[in-house]
């Protein structure tokens, strides 16, 4: 059976998800299987990414399930952008795991957390691996239900209402979704993409629908990603989930929406041919109406997120309000790439917008675990409480520096490329509109000057949680906690993570520009797919 | 709820759920049906019994069982059966999913074989029914457990 492989990752987590349940009785047993199905998670997907990125004949790799054939079936598409993803989320999903079970109190552990755990990830890797649109929906629910009892993992009155608002708003979202996805079956005829992509790809197809209906399937994506103005759900749930799924959340469940949005519209619906002709907007591809789309949500998302982030009384809400903002930043790159008029362009500003994607869910990971370790030493997180950890844990302080400064965008860590590719493709974006109209180049201008203000108020926020935390008087909570020495250990890996990625970007760069070429290359995800040529 | 009306509609009623769920179950693979939909019709036909008594019914009524009102809900014998029942089913889904890939077909993918029974004629025996069982124990221990534990409180 060729492509076993593909399905790999979807299968280790079901099984460790299953294992982890059954083994309930005996939390140790139940702890090191968990950790096991992780380490075997992050194998199996290197595996992926070798044969599908590294390998010299490397080519997207189709699972078709239950052997039903294309466009009948649901078939796992793992091309390099779906495995860049994976690859993120297997980095993230170990760390995790190792955390949590230091993290977690015992008696927390077992109650269903690492089946849980499991089946979140196995929502999440779904969604990157399927191709077909219905299915993304049923993964889609999938990591719900489990990131719904994890906001109200605690039960107090605070994580209710908060699961609550989580639970309300992401109901309305899916049946956004299926109302959209059910239009666009009823428009083309076919759930597949690649499938779907064909068709639009014909002449003489009304793609109008399609364009309006895919409008219900955005609002959920961006939902998903926690983008303004569908933000409201990010702070609350992020300050009630436990923290080692928060960098889950962060590092996966967001990006499942920019994923997504990446595949849906750059993939699917990018080879449509329709005359764009709104008030300011022409073109002929249903890109270009969602380019001030995606630019406007990203630019809101800056300010919002940055703003809010500058103004937070206590390290989690900060850092929750910082995700916002940083999504932004991977946000107004795509939204460049759809505005683009050249392939070349378009290519950069994806792989920008997931260069910042994988930079996010490493440095973030180390943010929150960092708010992990100081919560679990001084039992709060308010910055007023805290301060002068630096001299109790120099070693601490040293992890939470490499957060802080690859947050901002220092070289050589994982930040600054983030960074680089976002204001390159601005740039880009800026010299192109220079020879354009007035309004073109207002806007380009526009991007370019709130990407910097989101930059600063990310140098701000980012100093302020150093100078009220790290620095400073040691305050009572601080004095009399400890810091746990294997938490710190652990998460020191991780901020070597951060640093090799930055130093040892060659690699990361060829993965990351293949994820992009993938993700506008339809021709070869059909073919991939096995629908290419009916 | 318990009124004299209800109990006597659920006598009637009850043991009708549960054909109709059973056949919906075993035609799912061919027809609409399925576990999942038969597993709902099931835990009806329970919580149908669990309104029109009590949540206690089930185990002093029927299984003849005593019932330490001191115990939380969740560590019931009936509660504990929904979730192992719960872990089964699911055990069962993944093992009839990695059923393919050990005789070397897709995962997920299944088979069926006609057999001749006397007096049955000819039966066809789905192991996409294996998978339903699957999800209908799922379902059945999921729902039955958040009803009784919600029930209770």
């Amino acid at each position: 059976m060729t492509g076993t492989i593909a399905i790999a990752p979807v299968v280790v987590a079901l099984v460790a998800g299953t294992t982890t349940l059954l083994a309930r009785r005996w939390p140790r047993l139940q702890q090191t299987v968990s950790i096991g199905s992780a380490l075997a998670y992050a194998y199996s997907v290197a595996l992926l990414v070798r044969t599908v990125v590294f390998a010299p004949d490397g080519a997207a790799i189709a699972y078709q399930l239950g052997g039903w054939h294309a466009p009948f079936g649901i078939t796992l598409v793992a091309d390099a952008l779906a495995v860049f993803m994976l690859a993120m989320t297997a980095i993230v999903a170990v760390y995790a795991v190792i955390f949590s079970v230091r993290f977690i109190e015992a008696a927390n552990q077992r109650v269903y957390y690492h089946p849980l755990f499991h089946f979140l990830l196995l929502g999440v890797t779904g969604a990157f691996l399927t191709g077909d649109l219905f299915n993304l929906f049923v993964w889609f629910e999938v990591m719900l239900m489990a990131s719904y009892v994890f906001v109200s993992f605690y039960g107090n009155s605070e994580h209710t209402a908060a699961a609550v608002r989580y639970v309300v708003l992401n109901v309305v979202g899916s049946a956004l979704m299926l109302l959209g996805i059910g239009g666009l079956y009823a428009t083309t005829g076919t759930l597949n993409m690649a499938d779907m992509a064909q068709q639009l790809a014909q002449p003489g197809v009304d793609i109008r629908p399609v364009v309006g209906l895919s409008a219900f399937v955005f609002v959920t994506f961006a939902l998903k990603a926690g983008l303004a103005p569908f933000q409201f759900w990010v702070p609350s749930a992020y300050r009630s989930a436990p923290i080692p799924i928060v960098a889950i959340f962060v590092g996966a469940t967001k990006k499942v929406g920019i994923y997504a949005i990446i595949r849906l519209y750059f993939t699917v619906f990018g080879t449509a041919n329709v005359t764009v002709a709104a008030p300011g907007i022409t073109g002929r591809s249903p890109l270009v109406l969602l380019a001030p789309v995606l630019l406007t949500v990203g630019v809101l998302s800056v300010l919002v997120g940055g703003f809010g982030a500058v103004t937070r009384d206590s390290l989690d809400g900060l850092f929750a309000y910082s995700s916002i903002g940083q999504l932004g930043f991977v946000v107004i790159p795509l939204g460049i790439a759809a505005a683009a008029p050249s392939e070349s362009l378009r290519q950069s500003g994806i792989l920008a917008a997931l260069v910042f994607a994988l930079h996010h869910a490493l440095t973030k990971s180390v943010l929150f675990f960092s708010t992990g370790v100081i919560r679990d030493a001084t039992g709060t997180t308010r910055l007023s409480e805290l301060g002068g950890i630096g001299k109790r844990s120099p070693a601490f302080a040293g992890v939470f520096l490499v957060g802080g400064l690859s947050l901002i965008g220092i070289p050589p860590l994982a930040g600054f490329f983030g960074k680089l590719f976002v204001f390159n493709a601005a740039a880009r974006q800026f010299a192109a509109a220079t020879s354009g109209d007035i309004a073109a180049t207002g806007s380009a201008l526009a991007i370019l000057l709130v990407l910097l203000l989101g930059a600063v108020l990310t140098v701000l926020y980012s100093t302020r949680a150093w100078m009220g935390s790290v620095w400073g008087h040691e305050t009572e909570a601080v004095a009399m906690g400890t810091i746990d020495r294997v938490e710190v250990t652990v998460l020191a890996t991780l901020a070597v993570v951060v640093v090799v990625v930055g130093v040892g970007f060659e690699p990361v760069y060829h993965f990351a520009d293949a994820a992009a070429r993938a993700a506008i290359d339809t021709e070869a995800y059909t073919e991939a797919v096995g629908v290419g040529g009916g | 709820m318990t009124t004299v009306i209800m109990r006597t509609t659920a006598r009637v009623v009850v043991p009708i759920i549960l054909v109709v769920a059973i056949s919906l179950f075993l035609q799912g693979h061919n027809l609409p049906g399925g576990g999942f939909i038969g597993g709902v019709l099931t835990v009806v036909a329970f919580t149908l019994v669990y309104v029109s008594y009590n949540l206690d019914y089930l185990e002093i009524g029927v299984l003849d069982r005593d019932v330490d009102p001191s115990r939380a809900i969740g560590e019931h014998r009936t509660v504990a059966t929904y979730r192992r029942l719960f872990m089964f089913g699911l055990g069962v889904i993944v093992a009839s999913g990695l059923a393919g890939p050990v005789f070397g077909e897709a995962f997920l993918s299944q088979a069926f074989v006609v057999i001749h029974l006397p007096l049955f004629g000819a039966v066809e025996l789905a192991s996409a029914l294996l998978f339903d069982v699957g999800i209908f124990c799922v379902v059945v221990g999921g729902l039955l457990t958040i009803f009784s534990v919600v029930g209770a409180e």
